[in-house]
């Protein structure tokens, strides 16, 4: 990857307020929550204390504990309770590495890699969450296959493509060599029958591409 | 009538199944620890008699001695008067019977992977963690599916047996190394699932609530 890009990493609705999951982006390890007020956060997926993963701890309002120690840090990354000392007044400096994180589209995107200023937000129109898919295929693999579909562009991160059952705007993201995961959105006012024909077109397409490997 | 008696060991997810099922149902349950690990008790010769394959749990309840876990569930989930679990309704009544299959037949090597990650007994750890993504494919897409029907739960609107035989497996998979990222439908379900009122964990499925 070169430059800053943002990268999908969930569909925004499977992040509840008041949850975490863990994620990757090409290889990088990222925790994505949403704090009790309803906003995102996109970090490391590390705990400064010893580095076990924060995704497997949970969020407790606008903090999010590590499950080892029970270490919380508030939304600006900043560690705030020490279960194991609580009566120290925590210094300021011990910090959750954090990524820029924005929701667009029904999505939660992340600009990578860590660090780096993120470049202009994009700004998607509205769009109903059909579902997240995890392909065992490679990135030019399943960019080929989603292509080959009606009026499909890729731009950056972003697949935008018309299957027999209405526009699709997919976001992609590559997890590691051999793994890409599509968070699969279509036009609002999509009936629950036509979500559940995106799915099987979404699983047809998973079949293949991972048949081609296989191949 | 005394309450059933389940020989348990605190760490093996089936007897976490059946004490699971007994407290989301207000089954009472009485208790008896066997030291599995690293005592082998449940190979002894008083173990051995009451069930000659020298598997946990075991529940012994009147006249019966129970040995296999999915007959145990039904068992434990039929002796609530409520049967919360066990909803009458056919359709769903199917359902309910094609999970637990699915969970007795393909889920086992997530019991297995686990117990090679843990335990250190013999296998192929790769081989049976790869089967249980594998596996759990398969629920996520059925739950994804279940969502968009505007259903929460395995076999229908409501919590069922199902759901919690299949719970352990994807709640324990962090201890095979499988992580939950790719389990969106699952990872909420899960959710669903942990505020059933007497939902109880067990050691590795950590308690936040
Ligand atoms: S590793 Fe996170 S609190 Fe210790």
């Amino acid at each position: 990857m070169t430059g800053t890009q943002w990268v999908p990493l969930a569909l925004a609705r499977d992040i509840a307020p008041g949850t975490s999951a863990g994620t990757m982006v090409e290889d990088a390890e990222i925790v994505v929550w949403r704090d009790t007020d309803g906003r995102a956060h996109a970090w490391e997926d590390r705990c400064p204390h010893r580095g076990m993963k924060l995704s497997f701890g949970f969020v407790r309002g606008d903090h999010i504990a590590c499950l080892y120690h029970g270490w919380e840090f508030d939304e600006g990354g900043i560690c705030r309770k020490i279960p194991a000392h609580p009566d120290l007044e925590v210094p300021g400096s011990i910090c959750a590495a954090r990524y820029g994180c924005t929701e667009t589209g029904g999505m939660i995107w992340a600009a990578l890699p860590l660090g780096t200023d993120p470049i202009e937000v994009p700004a998607l129109p509205d769009a109903v969450p059909v579902r997240s898919i995890t392909l065992e295929a490679g990135l030019i693999t399943v960019a080929d296959m989603l292509l080959n579909e009606e009026n499909a562009v890729i731009e950056g991160a972003l697949a935008t493509l018309d299957c027999a059952h209405g526009p699709l705007a997919i976001g992609v993201q590559p997890i590691r060599p051999g793994t890409v995961a599509l968070h699969i959105t279509t036009r609002p006012g999509a009936s629950a029958e036509t979500l559940l024909a995106i799915c099987d077109w979404a699983e047809t397409l998973r079949r293949a591409a991972e048949k081609e490997i296989a191949a | 009538m005394s309450a059933p008696l389940l020989h348990n060991y605190d760490l093996d997810e089936d007897c976490y199944r059946a004490r699971l099922v007994a407290a989301c149902t207000g089954v009472a349950l009485d208790l008896r620890n066997v030291d599995m690990f690293p005592g082998a008790e449940h190979r002894s010769d008083a173990y051995m008699r009451l069930n000659p394959l020298g598997t946990l749990p075991i529940l012994q309840d009147e006249t019966l001695v129970l040995t296999q876990p999915e007959a145990i569930l039904r068992r434990l989930a039929a002796l609530d008067p409520e049967r919360r679990l066990l909803p009458e309704d056919e359709v769903i009544a199917a359902r309910i019977d094609d999970w637990l299959a699915f969970w007795a037949q393909h889920l086992a090597v997530a019991k297995a992977a686990r117990e090679i990650a843990l335990m250190a007994t013999p296998g192929d750890l790769a081989a049976l963690s790869a089967r249980t993504a594998r596996m759990l494919r398969v629920m996520e897409d059925h739950m994804t599916h279940q969502t968009i029907r505007g259903l929460g739960f395995f076999a229908g609107p409501e919590l069922t047996l199902a759901d919690l035989a299949l719970f352990p497996a994807f709640a324990l998979s962090r201890d095979h190394g499988l992580d939950h990222d790719a389990f969106p439908a699952l990872r909420l379900w899960a959710r669903r699932v942990r505020l059933t009122p007497g939902f109880i964990t067990m050691p590795g499925i950590p308690d936040y609530h």
